[in-house]
């Protein structure tokens, strides 16, 4: 009846911003990012990639209502960084450690592969009796 | 304008996350990711989950029902129907789609049972798009191939009696499992931590060898074992551990409390992703990690225009240059 689309959930809709910077009125250096259409996959990750800096004093993110598709990253920092410096650098850093994970699947896939086709390969080497030689039934 | 400059203050360095495939099948993969965080993991299990694009019956057009199932509950059996996947990325969802667009895939279904005998209607019966023959659902063998023997593993849609009758046209459409679970390629995305054994020797020094062995017979799975030649308890293959607590609880009932501990290696991960068929294991994951690399960067994109748009964009640049303009500002201050 009067239930949100679906699809509302991952979908930005047309003049909506997909990330909102609000600046922390009353601590200095503190700032929340509003990301929107967004969930834990996020937030958690950037959340604790925020974590491992040493110039972020506070970093934590919050959904405000389990309906509302939205993610509230705080970032608190030293006067060394900013904000909006900590969240785009944590970016930058999450998209390296996901690029080299991809890489390294891909990696052990072929080694994989030329492992599983050696096997198979050795199972159907049948040898003729003379030495040296054999032949390979596919 | 200041430029930024790098970090002065030391970060940890960059973590350099390992991966190593332990099975590798037509449906399933197990893989161990080590060396980096638990959010990471979870962040490629939900993903893994509600990001993939996959195909499914999305719209059913019910021209004829005379089965006891109503139209809708039919129409979320068919939405059920896992379909082959694996050119997904030629389409366009309808959220996504302009005019010319590959968005709609049309199966038929036209069934009426004529014998006296019930008659079960499959995903077999299912006729594809004859524009995209491949698009099929998973084992998919048409009935009308099928000589003789009724088929034995197409996905069971209804069952007719003698003159029922079903008429459908269904369209099946891109989408995610965020969406809908229909669109979930997996039927299993898992992973456990590395359990951690620590047996106390000096404790289990003090036991007999009787109760040794029964305190190994306690656990319900066998992660550790007693090594016949030299009478000790060893750890045989810690992963068989479920975390279940017996062997602490059956040491403490002996009046050993302290035989062993139990940790969790929280940086290694072992993961079991079995696909529903739809599309292959190794997809999932690769599909899966472009996917968050995808949002990642839609939001530091997003994050640089608001940075530029917002009216104290300049905290983007380096404080220490905002602190010295600020020092001088109010040096002209007092000097004026």
């Amino acid at each position: 009846m009067n239930a949100p689309n679906r699809h509302e959930r991952f979908v930005v809709p047309e003049g909506e911003k997909k990330v909102e910077y609000v600046k922390d009125t009353k601590v200095q250096n503190a700032a929340r990012f509003i990301c929107n259409r967004e969930d834990h996959t996020l937030g958690n990750i950037v959340r604790m990639q925020l974590h491992r800096d040493p110039n972020v004093t506070f970093s934590g993110y919050q959904i405000p209502h389990p309906l509302t598709p939205k993610v509230n990253v705080q970032v608190q920092t030293t006067k060394d960084s900013t904000p909006i410096r900590a969240f785009d650098e944590s970016l930058t850093e999450l998209v390296e450690e996901i690029t080299t994970i991809k890489d390294v699947f891909q990696a052990e896939l072929k080694n994989h592969h030329a492992l599983i086709s050696d096997k198979i390969r050795r199972l159907l080497v049948v040898p003729t009796g003379v030495r040296g030689t054999a032949t390979i039934v596919v | 304008m200041v430029k930024k400059e790098k970090y002065g203050s030391s970060k940890p360095p960059p973590r350099k996350p390992k991966m190593q495939i332990r099975e590798l099948t037509e449906d399933h993969v197990k893989f161990v990711l080590s060396e980096t965080d638990t959010s990471i993991a979870n962040a490629l299990r939900r993903s893994m989950m509600t990001d993939i694009p996959t195909i499914a019956i999305d719209l059913v057009e019910v021209e004829m029902n005379t089965t006891v199932l109503n139209d809708e509950y039919l129409a979320h059996r068919l939405g059920l129907i896992p379909l082959i996947s694996t050119q997904v990325d030629k389409m366009k969802s309808p959220l996504e789609s302009e005019d010319d667009d590959f968005v709609d895939v049309e199966f038929t279904l036209d069934v009426t049972c004529t014998s006296d005998s019930t008659m079960d209607v499959t995903s077999d019966f299912l006729i594809p798009d004859p524009k995209y023959p491949d698009i099929v659902p998973v084992k998919y063998n048409p009935v009308a191939d099928q000589i003789g023997g009724e088929s034995q593993e197409g996905i069971l849609i209804v069952k007719l009696r003698k003159n029922q009758q079903l008429k459908i046209k269904a369209i099946a459409r891109k989408g995610i499992g965020k969406d809908h679970a229909k669109w979930n390629p997996t039927a299993t995305a898992v992973y456990q931590f590395q359990p951690e054994i620590i047996l106390h020797q000096a404790v289990l020094e003090t036991l007999s060898l009787e109760q040794k062995e029964e305190w190994v017979n306690s656990w319900p799975t066998k992660a550790v074992k007693l090594n016949p030649v030299t009478q000790q308890v060893e750890v045989d293959n810690a992963e068989l551990y479920q975390y279940d607590c017996e062997c602490i609880a059956k040491a403490e009932a002996m009046g050993k409390p302290g035989l062993c501990t139990i940790n969790q290696k929280t940086d290694t991960f072992i993961f079991t992703v079995e696909s529903t068929g739809v599309l292959p294991p190794q997809q999932i994951v690769i599909t899966a990690l472009d996917r968050m690399l995808e949002r990642l960067n839609t939001v530091q994109v997003a994050l640089k225009l608001e940075s530029q748009t917002h009216e104290d964009g300049g905290e983007f640049y380096d404080c220490k240059y905002l602190d010295i303009w600020l020092r001088c500002l109010n040096v002209w201050q007092l000097i004026s």
